[in-house]
């Protein structure tokens, strides 16, 4: 270790830890674990100009870490059951050592997990990430976010608050406007004509067992399938086709230690910004613990205001714009259905937004200002003028899928470079 | 970079913490200005809570012991004056009164208040308290602003009568401040812990950054 002037090991040769004689040697011989990290890890090549938005698939790992480390705390201590569900969560807060830490970092990392997969997905939009080759990486992907969304709504029942309560009442109530099999649908997913306790137990078996494994061989899988086929970049520039002497891309550099060290940085920022929620906004101004969920589930009264969690309300709110139940909830389930299809929708062949044409550019605004504002309507009571909105966003939000395929074919693009844009 | 990472996340942020949950009958609040670390407002509106809410009112997720520890006082202090020397110091809070004769008297079960900071505000606690006008004077019959029909008496009827509005405001304000504090007792741990985490965060930071700084620099 100590000989400075030794040259380093080569790409692909033994280094020293793993020669004959080393635990590492009979380790991987039987087992590729060299290989594994050197592919995936050590010999992982990365374009070397990946800027802020590149953070946040490193840092939707580092939150499911989190969430499955909080929530095996949680369940050591939770009930699931109807009569001692809240309750326990109340012992959790109050008795349990570090328990309102554990129960604010599972609580808050739920939400912080939707901000982070968002801005990772609108990542893809900008660059152009769902394309050709990468379509596989982002079904994937978009998979991860269905599983992720119906992990978020079971793990919402489970403190067995008013707003738990109501919010799955009225989402489980939206299968029961499927026609001819919906009102025994609803009933199926219930085990019961209401929820209850049954619903709770089959929600907390959901959130703690099957969800999180069906997540972890997803993201798996989304690692692998990107690994690949490479990570695309700001400048939607292939960097294999640019090699060295070496055979290693003149624009990539080793995943580790670039990124790893890079990823790192990221990860503590969003540390800071995460324990200044847990310790001084727990309750994320009544959007990450909402204030009615503080009172016991009572079958009997029915809140005032029903408001999904906000990382739904986009959706809710499309919903809710139009009149028809049914069709509400088709366009709710196409609202996120369509989105698979972005790869094939998306016609034009340039990847990244910079040298995309004006079109595109206007669409993608259209529908990032539709998603949030359908995000903020579905907090809202639905007025006559708020629906009138909603419905004007929805159209919004709808048709840059619905143009794309006509303005990408004929879009005006700038000429790609060969190589990537770096400014040391 | 990093200054964009800030700017943006925190941008972000930000319009969750400006929007308030929840509305209260359109009425407008009184501001409470309680201040969870004033112990001795503490002390005084846990014996308020004992002298005029636990006739009725549970507070069924905080034991004795544990106000005991936080407000400074010895178990067996806590239990004179709270319980009259009633309950164990690990008892819960739990009302004095026979709560199915209550329900019959006043035709519904008064909630249990453990919660009822974090369900309403304290906000709204303080206004509820000070809200109470009477709306039938001839009969003694009092309705609240804050909740109109309410089924709760006017528990503070005496200090409305007989009392200055200082001395009215200040016992609703310790009474507020006492539920504030049961609804989350951690708080003000909270508080305290917090800052450290956040300044070994921010030094964990600048050495994360310079490290990385320090591997990138290769990178041409």
């Amino acid at each position: 270790m100590s000989d400075v002037n030794k040259p380093m090991p080569e790409r692909g040769d033994t280094p020293d830890f793993a020669k004959p004689g080393s635990l590492l040697h009979w380790l991987d011989k039987r087992l590729p674990l060299v290989e594994t990290w050197n592919e995936h890890v050590g010999q992982y090549y990365a374009p070397k100009n990946f800027n802020f938005w590149y953070f946040f698939g490193s840092l939707a790992l580092l939150v499911l870490v989190n969430q499955f480390v909080t929530g095996i705390w949680l369940t050591m201590s939770y009930k699931p059951s109807a009569a001692e569900a809240f309750n326990s969560i109340e012992y959790i807060m109050r008795d349990v050592d570090w328990g309102w830490l554990i129960r604010y970092m599972h609580s808050t990392g739920a939400s912080a997990f939707f901000i982070v997969v968002y801005l990772h997905m609108f990542r893809g939009l900008l660059y152009g990430s769902y394309k050709q080759p990468r379509e596989l990486v982002w079904i994937i992907g978009m998979l991860i976010f269905l599983v992720l969304m119906g992990e978020a709504f079971m793990g919402y029942l489970l403190p067995w608050g008013q707003m738990s309560y109501w919010g799955a009442q009225v989402i489980i109530s939206l299968f029961g406007a499927i026609p001819f099999v919906g009102p025994d649908l609803a009933v199926w997913i219930r085990g019961d004509y209401v929820i209850s306790d049954a619903t709770l137990n089959r929600f907390f078996a959901l959130h703690v067992i099957a969800l999180p494994l069906v997540l972890l061989i997803l993201v798996f899988l989304h690692i692998v399938a990107l690994h690949r086929v490479g990570s695309n970049n700001p400048d939607g520039v292939d960097i294999k086709k640019v090699k060295g002497p070496d055979g290693t891309p003149l624009d990539g550099i080793p995943f580790h230690p670039y990124y790893s060290v890079k990823d790192s940085v990221g990860a503590v920022a969003f540390a800071f910004l995460f324990a200044l929620v847990i310790f001084y906004f727990p309750e994320g101004g009544g959007f990450f613990l909402e204030p009615p969920n503080f009172e016991p589930a009572n079958p009997l009264k029915t809140p005032e205001h029903i408001a999904p969690v906000w990382y739904f309300t986009p959706f809710y709110a499309i919903l809710r714009a139009i009149p028809d139940k049914f069709l509400g909830v088709m366009a709710m389930g196409g609202a996120i259905g369509v989105l698979f299809l972005l790869p094939w929708l998306d016609r034009c062949p340039v990847r990244s937004i910079r040298y995309r044409g004006l079109s595109f550019k206007i669409l993608l605004t259209v529908f990032t200002v539709s998603f949030i504002a359908l995000g903020y309507l579905g907090t809202q009571p639905a007025t006559p003028t708020l629906t009138r909105l909603a419905q004007l966003f929805t159209l919004g939000y709808f048709s840059f899928f619905i143009l794309l395929p006509f303005t990408s074919a004929r879009e005006k693009c700038k000429p790609v470079p060969t190589r990537v844009t770096y400014h040391g | 970079m990093v200054k964009k990472f800030f700017a943006i996340t925190v941008g972000l942020l930000l319009p969750l913490f400006a929007v308030a949950g929840g509305g209260h009958s359109g009425v407008e609040l009184h501001k409470a200005n309680n201040d969870l670390r004033d112990q001795a407002s503490l002390r005084r509106g846990a014996i308020a809570f004992s002298d005029y809410c636990m006739a009725c009112h549970t507070l069924k997720y905080i034991r004795y012991n544990r106000i005991a520890r936080d407000l400074s006082w010895t178990d067996e202090e806590v239990v004179a004056k709270m319980a009259k020397g009633l309950s164990k110091p690990v008892d819960p809070v739990m009302a004095r009164g026979d709560l199915k004769a209550i329900h019959q008297v006043l035709g519904t079960t008064p909630p249990d208040l453990s919660l009822v900071a974090r369900l309403k505000g304290s906000d709204y606690i303080y206004s509820f308290l000070l809200g109470y006008f009477e709306k039938d004077p001839k009969k003694g019959v009092w309705d609240n602003h804050y909740l109109p029909g309410t089924a709760m008496p006017n528990v503070l009827e005496d200090k409305y009568r007989f009392a200055k509005v200082d001395e009215r405001e200040a016992l609703a304000r310790d009474l507020t401040n006492f539920l504030e504090y049961v609804g989350e007792p951690i708080k003000v741990k909270r508080w305290d812990l917090g800052w450290k985490v956040l300044l070994f965060l921010f030094i964990f930071f600048i050495i994360t950054y310079l490290l990385k700084k320090e591997y990138w620099r290769d990178v041409k």
